[in-house]
């Protein structure tokens, strides 16, 4: 793809970028408008500052970091893989990290930190763990087999969620939180989160930038890579630790929200090419996009009730997935 | 001299303005159900409340006027209905919660927890109530509400009214010997009924009746067949919105089920009892309490004072 195309991309991804933070900003179910916002912004008073920072700015935000570390998670393990299936959901990190999460509140480890909860850390540590596992249980004799590996992400995955559905069932009085693990939600997003999120997103954003060239040589074979002086071994395990914690500090503010990892970062590949300096920038931004809109419907296509985001993610990605993919063939 | 007279009467106005009878109510707080300071100002003048039966108990407590919000599923009494509404029990509307500007926000048990901390984080007022699974614990609930939205005698006359009613019922079942095994219905038809954890099993406890489920620490749960047709009870009772819901499961036990075998489908000793009535913790969970009386132990209903 040339330059040209690319910068007319990222420039539409800005444009779409403000006009969804605008929308999300003056569109909810207490009506205001843009002399609302305006009147706000000049001399602030409580009720709209409430509702314009603390609900409405701090969600569509989080929304927007989850999405770009969802989707940045997916560009890096399907690089990773080689391999157009892989993304955070497939290779077992966001339900291993939920299953964490559910854990802490179950076992009412409600102790924080500086915004950082233990729940996070054990989203973090049983996603982490479930990779893993699943990265030892593929590698036979010092061979690394990548089918083994999707195909035991898979299964491992499918055990976390049994056990995070066993814990709801069992030791939950609420169905509410049966939604918001296995469905997701920004429902109740406040800057705590945002807080936990944001430097986790920046933090692993950089790395994974600054390692872009080295992916692009991983994806030529792991010979001709240590030929060209990338240190094979290390960089990879750099990329799972990255793809991890970017996924699980996302699970563990906002539940599971299937989809954006997939697709998003597959997109992008279809559109600019698979060179990963370009690829994890843009992934990051459409991901982010694609979540703040997804968002906004969820909570504004009925009035009164608010949609579970993982329905609105399925519903808009997945078609759209499909005429993409026939498309190219 | 005039100091000394300047000092008296400073020391005179600091004491008046310590007096409890001076500085009130102002000074009074009070903890809810999850251990959070209310302090009660001037009474509440503009109440959310985040669950049916606290819409119910602020209606008998004659606070109509002072409600501005509702969920949507306060439909009792029917000017409830016409409140704002503020979302779902776990699906909340915080910003028109926010937009309403409430002095009060009451919630209940079924309110998420993380919700009730979400709109503790935005400085909102709310009132968490949690209260027991007992007939009694509706006393204190009411008590409570009372206490909070300062209208303390009214929520007392409104117990001891209550507690009379409760009292007759009592009354009637003293002399019963039988306890009639009940299997309770909760929804639909998948079989859900409730453990010794909950309001069901303490009014099935308190009309003289067994639960055949009492023996599980759960408050609802998806029962085994054949547990049931083993346990044979001489009663069911269904949970449903309508008559007509009602019909459906009822025929789904004789038939789809294949539960014919049951004491209470073979006598058809199968009872509707409408859901809403019977699950709020409010003011009308007395009457449902006494339909149930009646339907286990009709003998002793029918001798009217």
């Amino acid at each position: 793809m040339s330059k040209q195309k690319r910068t007319r991309l990222l420039s539409l991804l800005f444009l779409l970028l403000f006009a969804g933070l605008y929308v999300s900003l003056v569109k909810g179910s207490v009506k205001t408008s843009f002399v609302d916002l305006w009147n706000f912004l000049v001399h602030s008073d409580q009720t709209h500052a409430q509702i314009f920072m603390h609900l409405r700015l701090s969600r569509a935000l989080l929304a927007f970091l989850v999405g770009a570390s969802l989707s940045l998670s997916g560009a890096i393990l399907q690089g990773y893989f080689q391999n157009p299936m892989a993304g955070p959901f497939v290779v077992g990190v966001s339900s291993g990290a939920s299953f964490g999460a559910v854990l802490a509140l179950i076992l009412g480890l409600n102790i924080s930190f500086w915004g950082f909860s233990l729940q996070n850390v054990f989203a973090f540590g049983s996603g982490f763990a479930i990779v893993s596992l699943v990265y030892i249980l593929s590698q036979k004799r010092g061979i690394f087999k990548m089918e083994t590996l999707l195909l035991t992400g898979i299964a491992a995955g499918a055990l976390a969620s049994s056990l995070t559905s066993f814990l709801i069932f069992f030791k939950s009085e609420s169905f509410e939180q049966a939604v918001f693990w296995l469905l997701g939600s920004f429902q109740l997003a406040d800057w705590n989160h945002i807080r936990v999120i944001f430097p986790i997103f920046v933090l692993c954003f950089l790395m994974s930038q600054w390692l872009a060239k080295d992916m692009n040589l991983l994806v030529m074979g792991d010979e001709i890579a240590q030929s060209l002086g990338c240190s094979v071994n290390r960089t990879r395990k750099i990329f799972l630790l990255l793809s991890t914690l970017l996924a699980s500090s996302s699970v563990s503010v906002s539940g599971i929200i299937g989809f954006v990892g997939l697709i998003i970062p597959h997109w992008v590949r279809l559109l600019i090419g698979p060179d990963h300096r370009y690829l994890f920038f843009t992934s990051s931004i459409m991901g982010g996009v694609f979540l703040m809109f997804c968002d906004f419907l969820a909570r504004t296509i009925f009035s009164g009730s608010e949609l579970p985001i993982g329905i609105i993610t399925a519903a808009v990605g997945a078609p759209f997935f499909i005429y993409l993919l026939n498309q190219r063939r | 001299m005039k100091i000394k007279l300047k000092f008296t009467v400073l020391t005179l106005c600091l004491l008046f303005l310590h007096n409890p009878v001076f500085s009130g109510s102002q000074s009074l707080s009070i903890k809810d159900d999850l251990g959070y300071t209310h302090v009660l100002g001037t009474p509440p003048q503009r109440i959310i409340s985040l669950a049916p039966n606290v819409t119910e108990i602020l209606f008998a407590l004659g606070l109509e006027n002072r409600i501005i919000g509702v969920t949507r599923y306060c439909n009792y009494p029917t000017k409830a209905q016409s409140k704002n509404r503020i979302g779902g029990m776990v699906d909340l509307d915080l910003e028109k919660i926010i937009a309403l500007r409430p002095d009060l926000i009451i919630a209940f048990r079924g309110n998420p927890l993380r919700l009730i901390q979400r709109i503790k984080s935005l400085d909102l007022p709310v009132f968490v109530l949690e209260s027991g699974t007992t007939l009694e614990s509706v006393f204190s609930l009411i008590k409570r509400i009372g206490l909070v939205t300062q209208s303390d005698n009214a929520a007392k006359d409104l117990v001891d009214h209550l507690g009379k009613d409760l009292k007759k019922i009592r009354d009637r079942l003293k002399n019963v010997r039988t306890r009639p095994k009940v299997f309770i219905n909760l929804h639909g038809k998948g079989l859900w009924t409730s453990g010794n954890n909950s309001f069901m099993n303490d009014m099935v406890k308190e009309a003289k009746g067994r639960n055949i489920a009492g023996e599980v620490t759960r408050a609802w749960f998806s029962y085994n067949r054949e547990e049931l047709i083993h346990k044979n009870p001489d009663h069911i009772l269904i949970l449903a919105k309508a008559k007509k819901d009602f019909l459906d499961v009822k025929t789904w036990f004789a038939q789809e089920a294949h539960l014919e075998s049951i004491q209470a489908v073979q006598k058809d000793n199968i009872s509707f009892l409408e859901e809403d009535l019977v699950t709020r913790p409010g003011p009308r969970i007395f009457e449902a309490f006494g339909q149930i009386a009646r339907i286990l132990h009709p003998s002793s209903f029918e001798v009217e004072r």
